[in-house]
């Protein structure tokens, strides 16, 4: 019985509406992830986090 | 440890430099080899106290424990024999007290079920470092089926009983976060009688491969490095080595994988952090996992492992591992070469 929503609970309950981002971006990782670079699918993410930060709302 | 006398000071003469006529060295070395430092023990007991202290979201979580207990449990079917005084190494809540007090229900329904396994067991000693943890379960009703003595340990690795004292020592999800396992090991033979057995089981191998692979891609890409996520774990070839340097014969070590479901990576994390389990590396990164971290590890282990119905696998290996410790009097292989019926009859004719 926990009075309040942990902030893990709210991460993972708005990262979960942003599955077809998510899924994009996945992609774009897997499909060649023996060579993963910093930023190598910085657009992909970014519209990942944009939707996610909708999704979250508030603050 | 390495002792150095003092060069000795001898007035510069001419003539040719005798070496090591000037300079006396004394080095030995400690026995039993360097200990590496893995884990942080301290920031692992306060991971299982600050577990324990929440009770319920524990409890909840104890499936992944209580299962493996049982299956160490299980393997004592297989022993003929009673157990005056037992160990039970690492005790977490009693997951293995628990387990011991329940009927073994076979899935084929023709197998007998066989009563709890306490009947064979004269009094079970807990032991573990964590107090809350150790004691969250104290006023449940299993503990009133077997005689249990809990003894809370000062630290993990260093056993305070007397050697030859326990006719079997258990150990269930708790050995894989021991940096010195060969010390504890040799430890473990020293309390067993002789021809009494240890039987235990860790984490190892590829445990949480899937998660550790997705942080290690999600870090690499969003900030350019990696960190330590998931524990360094022992492999099955590494365990028979380290059985039987700890003098243990007769050694039995298999691996078993549980694949468990979870809806979202934060679950997993979740759950592991309600087990106690969390990360405990020295020299891992302070503080939570950064959020774009977090959702971007989110989405590539969805990606890269998730099944068909958006659930994400996360799998567990347990290496199991029987030893004896030695006797003389203890049944012994026989020389190669001296059997006299072919194991092929046998098993074609069964």
């Amino acid at each position: 019985m926990q009075p309040k929503t942990r902030p893990i609970q709210r991460f993972a309950a708005a990262a979960s509406k942003c599955s077809a981002e998510a899924a994009v971006y996945g992609k774009c990782i897997v499909e060649d992830y023996n060579s993963v670079h910093k930023d190598k699918c910085v657009k992909e993410f970014m519209k990942l986090k944009d939707c996610f930060l909708v999704a979250k709302g508030g603050k | 440890m390495r002792l150095a006398i003092p060069r000795v000071c001898l007035p510069r003469r001419s003539g040719p430099f005798l070496a090591g006529s000037t300079r006396r060295w004394y080095a030995f070395q400690a026995p039993g080899g360097p200990i590496f430092q893995v884990f942080n023990p301290r920031t692992k007991w306060l991971q299982k106290e600050r577990s324990a202290a929440n009770v319920e979201p524990s409890r909840q979580s104890d499936y992944l424990k209580d299962e493996i207990a049982s299956r160490v449990c299980e393997r004592l079917v297989d022993i003929k024999r009673d157990f005056p005084r037992v160990l039970d190494l690492g005790a977490n809540s009693c997951n293995i007290a628990r387990a011991l007090t329940r009927e073994i229900v076979d899935p084929d329904p023709s197998v007998p079920v066989i009563p709890p396994l306490s009947s064979k067991i004269g009094e079970l000693v807990a032991a573990e470092s964590s107090q809350s943890l150790l004691y969250r379960d104290a006023n449940l009703a299993f503990n009133d089926e077997l005689q249990l003595a809990r003894q809370v340990l000062r630290d993990d690795e260093t056993l305070p009983f007397d050697a030859e004292s326990f006719d079997m020592v258990l150990s269930s999800m708790s050995m894989h976060w021991i940096n010195d396992l060969p010390g504890v090991l040799a430890q473990i033979n020293n309390v067993l009688k002789p021809d009494c057995p240890f039987i235990g089981a860790m984490l190892g191998g590829d445990t949480l491969f899937e998660l550790r692979t997705s942080l290690q891609l999600a870090e690499q890409e969003r900030r350019g490095g990696i960190s330590p996520r998931v524990s360094p774990l022992a492999d099955v070839r590494d365990v028979g080595g380290l059985l039987q340097k700890a003098g243990f014969t007769m050694l039995t070590v298999d691996v078993e994988d549980i694949i468990v479901d979870f809806p979202d990576m934060f679950a997993l994390m979740e759950d592991l952090q309600a087990m106690g389990e969390s990360n405990a590396v020295l020299g891992r990164e302070m503080g939570p996992i950064g959020r774009d971290v977090l959702l971007a590890g989110d989405a590539i282990y969805r990606q890269l492992h998730g099944n068909e119905d958006g659930t994400i696998p996360a799998t567990f290996r347990i290496i199991h591992m029987i030893g004896w410790r030695v006797s003389e009097d203890q049944a012994k292989p026989l020389k190669r070469g001296t059997g006299q019926v072919n194991l092929k009859d046998i098993l074609e004719n069964k």
